[in-house]
């Protein structure tokens, strides 16, 4: 201990050099987070607050027990099978009286039909005449006003809408719902439409991230191994539409596919095909992969094309040299050499096509609408925003697979993006 | 404005010349950064878009900015309440006044989104001192509504497409793919198709909210008619979403015949010349709302603007631009004493609007109310069909 004291070196103010330092390194640190703070704080903000408000939108219930405290302690207790008693008719009766006075009757009004369709109607009926309600008797007087409040559905769907948390929005993303005994079942069959669109979301994905590698494949390496003066112009070539606002592309589109466009135009010129057979290039599948195909080639060219440049060319020829032939010296040699590439563009191009929204909304017609068109609908028309953010919630999570999933297989540091 | 003014600093520090050119500089930068923000109110209106917007920038919009010198600025929008949640939600609202449908001013009016109107104290009475909520042909869907034109979802086909003789007439023509092959357009939401598929059907126009309402399957029967329409070999449909697509699709030979707005195509046919053919038949009428978003800046400014456009004057200037129906009685006086009232001066009028005894033999009401409370579940059943296709 002692020799120990001893040995410490001191600076020329008293402070042994070791706490020093240390104040130094702090204060330095401090310094370089106060730098990044900025950037973090913007990330926090924008980013990070957004998806967590999304997620907890996706889940949290708790508007009708916060509007209706009373019917929901009540209704804890109800079993369902047979209409609630008069009591709880009376607790509601005043839960409901309390939510109109202070103007929030409406919003109870929104969220009881998502669940059970003629909520609306029947609590704004029943709202109106709330003032001519008399004490005593509120069930008679409640079915009175309307025969719904003798529907036991009703009473149970209020029931199934009340719990604070809930994950029934996840559910009805794959057309699942829960039944009154909280069993999991199958959406009625003519209610059924999200699983057909994420499947169909993940076929057109997949497809467009292949064309993209097809059609991308032979253009990187021409760029890469033409001479400047004719590479540069092609580089032009795929970087003009980059450049080009992807509504004007998606229009330019429709110019073309549409039935009395351009290419049936052509086609029918020809002879091609008749005028009666004109080719259905729009409206449908076929719209979307052509101009999605387009719009996101250029995020497969440019991965690629940063990786072929680096690739030398005396590696094909001492190939070719050790009496390969061109065949086995691209299989062997540089195809191997350009998958960091193959990887880092099919990863973008699959996690952009999986969230297209304008393209499939403008030349998709309705068999070539994808899940993010699903999620606007919920967005505009239905106000139903919880079950908006469910469904971002799983496209953000299905995202994170993916890319997990790659990290496994391909490891993300062989990644190039140029 | 320091920023700004460094590489004056820069150039001379010292002096005072340029000293006094930086003072003069600032004063100037600070009343160009200031005369946006002194100037009169302005007010955001919200509406659909297109030949529609056009009318009423024309018939109400720019007058009313004359007169008041309060700007009037319109912008685009494509239906839905899920922009003025957005706003209302977060605080910063920047929209006035907004142009919705009867089922969205009740969802807007219930969640809170919109202004309740004391009616007859926030709008002006009809000339002859009729008060507003007696000046108006029906009741308001919501407290939060007022009525702005009357409007209907009928069906248009080009002359060419069908040579004479065998034109459609009827509503069931629409769907008689043997007798009239060819793609439809239609809306692409469930409102106004599953209305007219089941007048289609058979259904007499007057009772197609009691049958939805009252007959189980009454719905999936509509449904079932659209959906044959779409998988027919001679037919198939094209979903349309703005007013102006109808039109333009049947413009470009697209499609055979088209559901749309009665104004987007009688501004087709008389402004553009396209050679469309409008079918007056099982069409539904509907109404058009404007609304006051809750919170939103200039309220009184707004309120203001907004009386304006629906008075007497207003709507009837509206109606000199499109084809459609001043919500005002007392409107209909002004159209009828100024015929022909159309911009072009040749175009009567009266015998265009969707409410003419000529265009009303067979319509349906389009009941605001059925759609407030059923578009979840019609909705869910209408997009799995599509999605189905």
């Amino acid at each position: 201990m002692n020799a120990n004291a001893q040995n410490k070196i001191y600076t020329t103010d008293g402070i042994p050099l070791e706490i020093s330092l240390k104040k130094v390194e702090r204060r330095n640190k401090i310094k370089a987070f106060l730098l990044a703070a900025p950037l973090l704080i913007f990330l926090l903000v924008i980013y990070i607050f957004p998806i967590l408000n999304l997620l907890t939108r996706s889940v949290d219930n708790r508007l009708l027990s916060e509007l209706l405290p009373r019917t929901y302690i009540a209704l804890q207790d109800w079993d369902g099978s047979e209409l609630p008693s008069e009591e709880i008719y009376k607790t509601f009766f005043i839960d409901l009286d309390i939510a109109h006075k202070a103007k929030v009757s409406g919003k109870v009004s929104t969220r009881l039909n998502y669940t059970k369709n003629g909520y609306k109607s029947l609590l704004n009926k029943t709202r109106r005449s709330l003032k001519n309600f008399e004490d005593g008797n509120y069930k008679e007087q409640f079915i009175k006003l309307h025969k719904k409040w003798a529907d036991l559905e009703y009473w149970q769907a209020m029931k199934q809408s009340m719990p604070k948390f809930s994950v029934d929005k996840y559910l009805n993303s794959f057309d699942l719902e829960t039944s009154f005994d909280g069993k999991i079942v199958q959406k009625p069959e003519d209610r059924r439409v999200h699983r057909i669109l994420w499947l169909r979301t993940l076929y057109v994905a997949l497809g467009v991230t292949i064309c993209c590698l097809f059609l991308a494949y032979p253009i990187s390496h021409l760029l890469a191994t033409l001479p400047l003066r004719y590479s540069n112009l092609l580089m032009i070539c795929v970087l003009l539409p980059f450049w080009t606002s992807l509504l004007v592309r998606t229009s330019s589109w429709m110019i073309l596919l549409q039935s009395q466009g351009v290419i049936n135009d052509v086609l029918v010129y020809f002879n091609f095909i008749g005028d009666k057979n004109r080719l259905e290039l729009m409206y449908n599948m076929n719209g979307t992969f052509i101009a999605m195909t387009q719009i996101l080639l250029p995020f497969m060219v440019l991965p690629l094309y940063s990786v072929m440049k680096n690739i030398s060319p005396s590696l094909m020829r001492a190939g070719s040299s050790l009496g390969g032939t061109p065949f086995v010296s691209f299989r062997k040699i540089y195809f191997p050499l350009t998958l960091p590439g193959i990887g880092a563009g099919s990863l973008l191009v699959f996690i952009l096509a999986i969230g297209y929204y304008i393209t499939p909304a403008l030349v998709g017609g309705a068999s070539g609408i994808l899940i993010s068109n699903k999620i606007a609908y919920h967005m505009k028309e239905t106000l139903d925003w919880a079950m908006a953010s469910a469904m971002g919630s799983i496209l953000l999570v299905s995202v994170l697979l993916i890319y997990w999933v790659y990290n496994k297989i391909v490891g993300i540091d062989n990644i190039k993006l140029g | 404005m320091k920023m700004l003014l460094k590489p004056i600093k820069l150039i001379n520090l010292n002096n005072k010349l340029e000293e006094n050119m930086k003072k003069m500089l600032q004063t100037v930068l600070i009343s160009i950064l200031f005369i946006p923000f002194a100037a009169l109110a302005e007010v955001n209106v919200v509406s659909w878009g297109g030949a529609y917007t056009e009318s009423q920038k024309l018939g109400y919009g720019d007058p009313y900015q004359e007169l008041s010198g309060v700007k009037i600025n319109w912008i685009d929008y494509s239906g839905g309440l899920s922009e003025v949640r957005t706003q209302v939600e977060s605080g910063k609202v920047t929209w006035n006044i907004i142009d919705l449908y009867a089922k969205d001013t009740i969802i807007g009016c219930d969640e809170g989104l919109l202004v309740e109107f004391d009616f007859d104290n926030d709008f002006p009475p009809a000339p002859d001192g009729t008060p507003a909520s007696e000046d108006f042909f029906t009741d308001m869907p919501s407290p939060c509504a007022v009525g702005n034109i009357l409007y209907s979802w009928n069906y248009a086909y080009h002359l060419d497409a069908h040579p004479e003789g065998l034109r459609p007439s009827t509503i069931a023509d629409f769907y008689d793919t043997d007798k009239f092959p060819g793609k439809r357009s239609i809306y692409t939401s469930a409102m106004s198709n599953i209305e007219i598929a089941l007048v289609a059907d058979g259904v007499k126009a007057s009772a197609v909210y009691t049958v939805l309402e009252n007959q189980t399957g009454a719905v999936d029967r509509a449904i079932n008619k659209v959906k044959a329409l779409c998988e027919d070999e001679n037919g198939g449909c094209v979903f349309w979403s703005a007013g102006a697509q109808p039109p333009e699709l049947l413009a470009s030979g697209e499609v055979v015949m088209a559901t749309g707005w009665n104004g987007r195509f009688f501004n087709a046919i008389v402004n553009e010349g396209t050679p469309l053919q409008m079918v007056w038949d099982g069409q539904v009428l509907d109404y058009e709302y404007f609304s006051l978003i809750a919170d939103s800046p200039n309220q009184d400014e707004a309120m203001a603007a907004l009386a304006y456009f629906t008075g007497t004057e207003g709507l009837a200037g509206s109606a000199k631009y499109i084809a459609y129906a001043p919500w005002r009685i007392s409107s209909l006086d002004i159209i009828t004493a100024g015929e022909p009232w159309y911009k072009d001066g040749v175009t009567e009028m009266m015998p265009q609007m969707p409410t003419s005894p000529a265009n009303t033999k067979n319509y349906i009401l389009m009941s605001g109310e059925y759609w407030a409370d059923n578009q979840t579940e019609v909705g869910e059943k209408w997009e799995a069909m599509k999605a189905g296709l």
